[in-house]
C-alpha cells in the first residue's frame, strides 16, 4: 500500500509547526510498513490534485495572502473543489481551512472571495482567539478528544452544507460563540488547531489515514502503534486546560 | 520635574537593593516602578550618554557582549544591560544604577540590547547614535505576531531616531528593507558569496516573497535560514554590498570560527570565540557597530577573539567528565543553528532539551515543529541519549520521536536537580538546549552545582 500526499503551499502556508502534520502522517505510515510520498506544491506549481490520496494545507501569515489568492484564482480553486467532490481527503488548518470557505470579511467590512468548496464563511474580529484548547470530535470523525493550540481573529460560521469537526470543550473553536470547532464535508477535515494537530492526537491522525487508505484500496486496516509518548503529551494538555 | 526624577531614582535604587537582599535579580521591576513615578525618566537618564542599541530577533545578547568587550578593552566607561532585561523598565533600572541621584550619567557610553517590540517606543526616547539590527526571524508568533509586524515595530522605533547610524544585516531581506524608506545612514554587514558553501533554502523560510512587491525572491546563495544573496526579479530590490563583509571562513570549530573580514579594502583574519554560523553574523554586526562608534578595528578584532558570552549562549561548564555546553534556543532559526552545530560533534554525546511555555518563552510551542530536529536522526549513532525536560517535556518527547529518534532513547526528567546530576555522571560531552525561562532555572541549578556567576552578575 502507498499513499501519495500533497502538501499545498508549503512555501507560504507554514506557520505554527503545521508541517508537523505531514511528518506525523508519514511516520505513522512508515512505522506500519506503508509507503508514502509527499509532493510539495508551492505557489505557481502545477499538479493534478486528482492524482493524490491526501491533501494537506496549513495556515499562513497575512503578508502572503494576496499572492496566495492570485494563485488560487488561476485555476487551483476549481481543482480543489473537484478533488473535494471526488472524495479525496483534505486536512486543512486555520488559514488553509478558512480558504476553502466562501469568503473572508475583514473587521472593517472588506470582503475577500475564497474558493467556496465548503459551505462556511469567516468574519474578522478585533478579538484574537489564542491559546491551548480542546474539542470532542463527532462520531463521523472518529469521536476522539483533540487538544491543540488556536491563534486566529477570524470567526468562522458554518452553513447547513457542512458538519462541525467537533464540539469545543475549552477555548474558542470556530467563533467562540456556538461551541463548534472546524468543519467536516465529504472527506475534508478543516480545523483551527495548530500545535501541530496530529502528533498529539494519534487517534485523529489514524482516522484520517484510514479514510485515505479505504478510499484508495476499498478495505484497509491500521495495525496499532505504541502511542505512549503521544498519549502522555495529549493527556497532560487535556488535563491542564 | 527634576524632583520627580529624584524620587523615581531613589525608589528604583531602594527596590534594587531590596531585590538583592532577597537574592533576586531586580533587573526590571525597580525600573518599572520608577517609570510610574517619572514617565520621562528614560529620556533624562539617556540624555548625556553615547548610546549604541542592539535589536533584532536573534543574537542581541551575544552581539552586545562582543561590542561591550571592545569598549572594555579600549578602557572606555560604559553601562550595559547585561542581565537581558531589555524592555524600557530594564533599561531604566540599569541606567539608574549608573547615574547620580539627579539622573546624571556616571558613564560615557551605553550598550543597550533592546527588545524588538519595545524598540518602537524606546529608540525615540534614548536617541541612540548607532542602532544594530541583527536579523529578523519568526519568533514567538503568539506574542509578537507575524515577523513583518516586528519589522514595523523596529521601523517605527528608528523613525524616532533619524540621526542614528544603522548597522543592518545585508543578507536579511527583512532587515535590509529598513533602508528603503528611512533617511538614516546605513553601514551594512554580511557574508559574501563563496565564504561558506551555499545551501538550499530551508523548507521553511521566513521571507520567501519580496517585501516590496511580493514576488518570489531569487537567491545567488544562502548562508542560513533566509539569509543570503537575495534579489527580487520584478522590482529589483536586492542585497546591498556589505561594508563589513565576511569573505571567507577558513575554519569552523566546536569552540569558535576563523573568519576573514573585509573592511574598507583591508582584509583581517579574525578569531570568533563562539562557534556556529549565526555567531559569524553576530561578529560581523559587532565589528560594524564598534567601528561605527569610532573605535579602532583592532579593538573589535581583539574583542571577538577573547570575549565570553556566558548566560547560556554556547556557555561551557565543568559539569560531567567531558564538560557541558548550554545552548539557548528560542525560535526555529536559532534552534536550527544549534542542531547544525551538533552535526560537527564527532564523538559520542548526550543531549537534553528543556522546553517551557511561559510568557517569556511564548505560550505556543508549535515552533519546535518548524525547527529541523530531523537533523538529529543522522547523528543517532553518536547521540547516545536524549533527555527531555521543562513544562512541555512530553511535547518535546513527541517531537524527538517523530524526528526519528526511538522513544527508548528518550528519557523524561522534569526535575532540574536530577537532570544536572545526570549530566554530572556523563563521561561523554553533554549538550543542554533550554528555552529562555528553562535556561534561567537550569543555569542556576548548574551554577549551584559547579560554581559560576548568577545571571545578573554575569
Amino acid at each position: 500500500m502507498e499513499l501519495k500526499i500533497c502538501h499545498m503551499y508549503p512555501d507560504v502556508l507554514n506557520l505554527y509547526g503545521d508541517r508537523g502534520n505531514v511528518k506525523c502522517l508519514q511516520q505513522r505510515l512508515r512505522w506500519r510498513g506503508i509507503d508514502s510520498t509527499v509532493e510539495r506544491l508551492p505557489i505557481g506549481a502545477q499538479a493534478r490534485l486528482g492524482d493524490f490520496d491526501l491533501v494537506f494545507i496549513g495556515g499562513g501569515q497575512d503578508f502572503e495572502q494576496q499572492v496566495l489568492l492570485e494563485d488560487l484564482h488561476r485555476g487551483k480553486d476549481r481543482e480543489i473543489r473537484a478533488a473535494i467532490e471526488d472524495g479525496i481527503p483534505f486536512l486543512t488548518i486555520c488559514g488553509g481551512y478558512q480558504m476553502l470557505g466562501h469568503y473572508y470579511e475583514t473587521y472593517d467590512g472588506q470582503r475577500c472571495d475564497f474558493i467556496g468548496a465548503l459551505d462556511l464563511y469567516t468574519v474578522g474580529s478585533k478579538q484574537r482567539m489564542i491559546g491551548n484548547y480542546k474539542f470532542q470530535c463527532g462520531p463521523e470523525s472518529g469521536g476522539s478528544l483533540v487538544v491543540g493550540f488556536e491563534n486566529h481573529s477570524g470567526k468562522t460560521r458554518l452553513g447547513s452544507g457542512v458538519q462541525p469537526l467537533g464540539q469545543v470543550l475549552a477555548g474558542f473553536g470556530n467563533n467562540g460563540e456556538d461551541g463548534t470547532e472546524g468543519a467536516r464535508y465529504r472527506n475534508v477535515f478543516g480545523t483551527y488547531s495548530h500545535g501541530p494537530l496530529l502528533p498529539k492526537n494519534p487517534a485523529l491522525c489514524d482516522f484520517i489515514l484510514l479514510t485515505a487508505l479505504q478510499r484508495k484500496y476499498g478495505a484497509a486496516e491500521l495495525s496499532p502503534l505504541d502511542d505512549t509518548a503521544e498519549l502522555a503529551a495529549h493527556d497532560e494538555m487535556a488535563e491542564r486546560i | 520635574m527634576k524632583i520627580r526624577a529624584f524620587f523615581a531614582i531613589l525608589l528604583c535604587r531602594l527596590l534594587r537593593l531590596l531585590s538583592r537582599l532577597l537574592h533576586r535579580g531586580g533587573t526590571a521591576m525597580p525600573g518599572r516602578w520608577a517609570l510610574k513615578v517619572c514617565p520621562d525618566l528614560l529620556e533624562i537618564l539617556a540624555k548625556d550618554l553615547k548610546i549604541l542599541a542592539v535589536t533584532g530577533t536573534n543574537g542581541k545578547t551575544t552581539s552586545a557582549r562582543m561590542i561591550e568587550e571592545a569598549f572594555s578593552r579600549q578602557g572606555l566607561s560604559y553601562v550595559a544591560n547585561r542581565s537581558g532585561a531589555n524592555l524600557a523598565s530594564g533599561l531604566v533600572t540599569e541606567l539608574v544604577m549608573n547615574a547620580s541621584l539627579t539622573g546624571k550619567a556616571r558613564k560615557e557610553y551605553a550598550i543597550l540590547e533592546c527588545d524588538e517590540a519595545a524598540a518602537r517606543t524606546v529608540f525615540g526616547r534614548i536617541k541612540p547614535r548607532v542602532i544594530v539590527v541583527t536579523n529578523l526571524f519568526r519568533d514567538q508568533l503568539d506574542r509578537y505576531g507575524e515577523v513583518t509586524h516586528t519589522l514595523e515595530n523596529i521601523r517605527a522605533g528608528i523613525q524616532g531616531a533619524p540621526e542614528a547610524l544603522l548597522c543592518l544585516n545585508a543578507d536579511c531581506s527583512l532587515t535590509a528593507s529598513l533602508a528603503l524608506d528611512l533617511p538614516n545612514p546605513v553601514r551594512w554587514f554580511g557574508v559574501e558569496q563563496g565564504a561558506v558553501p551555499s545551501r538550499p533554502l530551508p523548507e521553511i523560510s521566513d521571507a520567501t516573497h519580496c517585501i516590496r512587491c511580493k514576488t518570489a525572491y531569487e537567491y545567488d546563495y544562502v548562508s542560513y535560514g533566509h539569509l543570503g544573496g537575495f534579489r527580487c526579479p520584478k522590482c529589483g530590490y536586492k542585497r546591498h554590498r556589505a561594508d563589513v563583509a565576511v569573505t571567507a571562513v577558513p575554519e569552523q570549530r566546536l569552540d569558535g570560527s576563523s573568519i576573514v573580514l573585509e573592511l574598507e579594502g583591508q582584509k583581517h583574519l579574525v578569531e570568533v570565540n563562539l562557534p556556529a554560523m549565526y555567531n559569524i553574523y553576530n561578529a560581523a554586526g559587532a565589528v560594524a557597530a564598534v567601528t561605527a562608534m569610532g573605535l579602532p578595528m583592532q579593538a573589535a578584532i581583539d574583542a571577538l577573539g577573547s570575549f565570553h558570552c556566558g548566560f547560556g549562549r554556547m556557555e561551557q561548564f565543568q559539569l560531567g567528565k567531558a564538560g557541558t555546553k548550554m545552548m539557548l534556543v528560542k525560535n526555529p532559526a536559532g534552534c536550527n543553528q544549534v542542531i547544525e552545530f551538533l552535526q560537527n560533534v564527532k564523538e559520542d554525546f548526550v543531549l537534553a532539551v528543556c522546553l517551557n511555555d511561559r510568557d517569556a518563552d511564548g505560550k505556543d510551542i508549535s515552533w519546535i515543529w518548524d525547527a529541523d530536529f530531523e537533523g538529529l536522526e543522522a547523528l543517532s549513532g553518536r547521540l547516545k541519549q536524549v533527555v527531555v525536560s521543562g513544562d512541555r517535556a512530553q511535547d518535546m518527547r513527541v517531537r524527538i520521536k517523530y524526528a526519528g529518534i526511538p522513544d527508548e532513547k528518550i528519557r523524561v526528567e522534569r526535575d532540574y536537580t536530577r537532570l544536572v546530576d545526570w549530566a554530572a555522571e556523563q563521561t561523554v560531552p553533554v549538550f543542554l538546549m533550554p528555552t529562555y525561562t528553562a535556561m534561567l532555572e537550569l543555569r542556576q541549578t548548574v551554577v549551584h552545582k559547579v560554581g559560576g556567576r548568577e545571571f545578573w552578575e554575569n
